[in-house]
């Protein structure tokens, strides 16, 4: 099983490339579902993404998967011409639009999951145009497994020749509604979920009030409609023997730690399944790493066939940790192996955990053991000081440093 | 007279606008971004200056507009 993480930015591509992510995904422009929360690419990073992902031997992939107007035509053929020009290795769609212009032109085409593949003729169908299927959300792991078999029973084939490979997603926020297919959004601000300008109206409390005598409902769950978030590191033995061949990480509005600390336990937890040490220790060690960063709590999706209705009790996070920012890379100094920070927040101590993110260091995680100021052994920095400490890993001006602390 | 300011590079081209007034807004063909017809560009704003008889229409396209980037004033 190869792992595709999620590259809302420089930081995050950065950090699931050292994590050990097989391929990233990101979107550019408009027309991809992170359009409002995450930072987005446009057309020019397509060259930089390229070359970082060749590099690493990461490959990369565009998602360019909204709702597809007329007026969006022009830019839609831009960007797949630039997928082809900066050699990008496919493109998520699910516009057939979007289809049949990549395949007019010889991109390679993933159908998205908001296409909502949820049976075998609809994977014969874009077999014409895609190698890649990423499956409806909702299915099973018994649906899913039955759809990898009849693909190699049928041999359905994609543009390639070889059989249709099936990504699925393992980790990450989920929707109430069909993948995507919510109007919500649309309803309440006049910003369409499926042009990616979702404002997660779900993921708020909520009170029932009857009409005609306004008396309020109790709910025991105020978050009626948040659901909480997939994590399927303890059955991916399970998921294993599907046949899928792609877990695709959900998460391109979240952070360079987020990605990194998601994408290492999913490396780690399929390498254990190829060299079978996958134990229930290393299960709850990762679930245990997985809870530190920002989770709405955890269950298991869909994939178990379990009834629907594992609700989020809380607004936010549930994270067991947080970092906070404490200031900003100043330089590194290579043959000393020393990095310089300006602390510009909050004070830091010898002993506290930190981390660095920059969009090319990517993600660093440490703990500081001594810490120096202008030279001279410190235990602890404040606002306005620059502090200096040993590190491998080189930093720029460009990074930033947190540490980490217990929510 | 009325001011309409307008950060375009936040657009997501949903049409919003445009169904509100298309004698102010139209959809470029070219990005796919809405633009703000007999506009000046000031730093990252779009401003067109306006009759108070477009009132109306470009305030259901500022209300309407899911990114909120569409501001108007009276002058």
């Amino acid at each position: 099983m190869e792992i595709m993480a999620p590259a809302g930015s420089y930081e995050s591509l950065m950090a699931a490339i050292q994590a050990g992510a097989n391929s990233i995904y990101f979107g550019v422009e408009q027309l991809n579902m992170r359009t409002r929360s995450s930072n987005n690419f446009t057309i020019d990073d397509l060259k930089k993404i390229s070359s970082i992902c060749k590099e690493h031997n990461v490959k990369s992939y565009l998602t360019l998967n909204t709702i597809v107007y007329d007026h969006d035509i022009s830019l839609m053929k831009n960007i797949v011409d630039a997928v082809k020009q900066n050699e990008i290795d496919a493109i998520i769609a699910s516009d057939h639009a979007v289809m049949n212009y990549a395949k007019k032109n010889g991109v390679k085409i993933h159908i998205s999951t908001q296409s909502n593949v949820t049976n075998i003729d609809t994977v014969e169908f874009y077999a014409e145009y895609a190698d890649v299927m990423v499956l409806a959300r909702e299915l099973t792991l018994s649906q899913t497994s039955a759809l990898v078999s009849a693909i190699k029973k049928r041999h359905i084939k994609g543009p390639s020749g070889e059989l249709v490979r099936i990504e699925i997603f393992a980790h990450g926020a989920l929707c109430m509604a069909i993948s995507g297919k919510c109007y919500l959004s649309l309803h309440s601000n006049n910003a369409s979920a499926n042009r990616g300008a979702c404002i997660q109206n779900c993921r708020k409390s909520y009170i029932v009030t009857d009409k005609e005598d306004g008396v309020e409902l109790e709910i025991d769950n105020e978050y009626i409609m948040s659901a909480k978030d997939l994590c399927t590191i303890d059955f991916l033995d399970k998921i294993n023997e599907t046949g899928i061949s792609i877990l695709k990480i959900e998460g391109r509005g979240r952070s360079a730690d987020y990605v990194y600390n998601v994408t290492k336990c999913y490396r780690e937890a399929v390498d254990s399944l190829n060299d079978k040490t996958y134990t229930k220790e290393k299960i709850n060690d990762w679930k245990d790493r997985l809870a530190t960063v920002y989770n709405r709590g955890f269950w298991d999706g869909y994939y178990l066939g379990k009834k629907i209705g594992e609700w989020s009790n809380e607004y936010g996070s549930q994270a067991t940790k947080r970092k906070v920012y404490v200031g900003k890379g100043v330089k590194y100094y290579e043959e000393a192996g020393v990095a310089e920070f300006l602390i510009e927040s909050q004070t830091l101590q010898n002993g506290d955990e930190i981390i660095i993110t920059g969009p090319t260091t990517g993600f660093i995680q440490t703990i500081i053991d001594e810490m120096r100021i202008k030279d001279k052994a410190a235990a602890k920095a404040v606002k306005g000081e620059n502090i200096t400490f040993l590190l491998n890993n080189k930093i720029r001006p460009s990074d930033k440093l947190y540490k980490i602390v217990a929510s | 007279m009325i001011r309409i300011i307008y950060q375009r590079e936040k657009c997501i081209g949903c049409n919003a606008c445009t169904e509100a007034s298309k004698f102010r807004w139209r959809l470029s063909r070219k990005d796919g971004k809405s633009i703000l017809i007999d506009s000046i560009k000031k730093r990252n704003f779009h401003i067109a200056i306006a009759g108070d008889d477009e009132w109306e229409a470009n305030k259901t396209a500022a209300e309407n507009c899911p990114v909120k980037i569409i501001k108007l004033e009276k002058v």
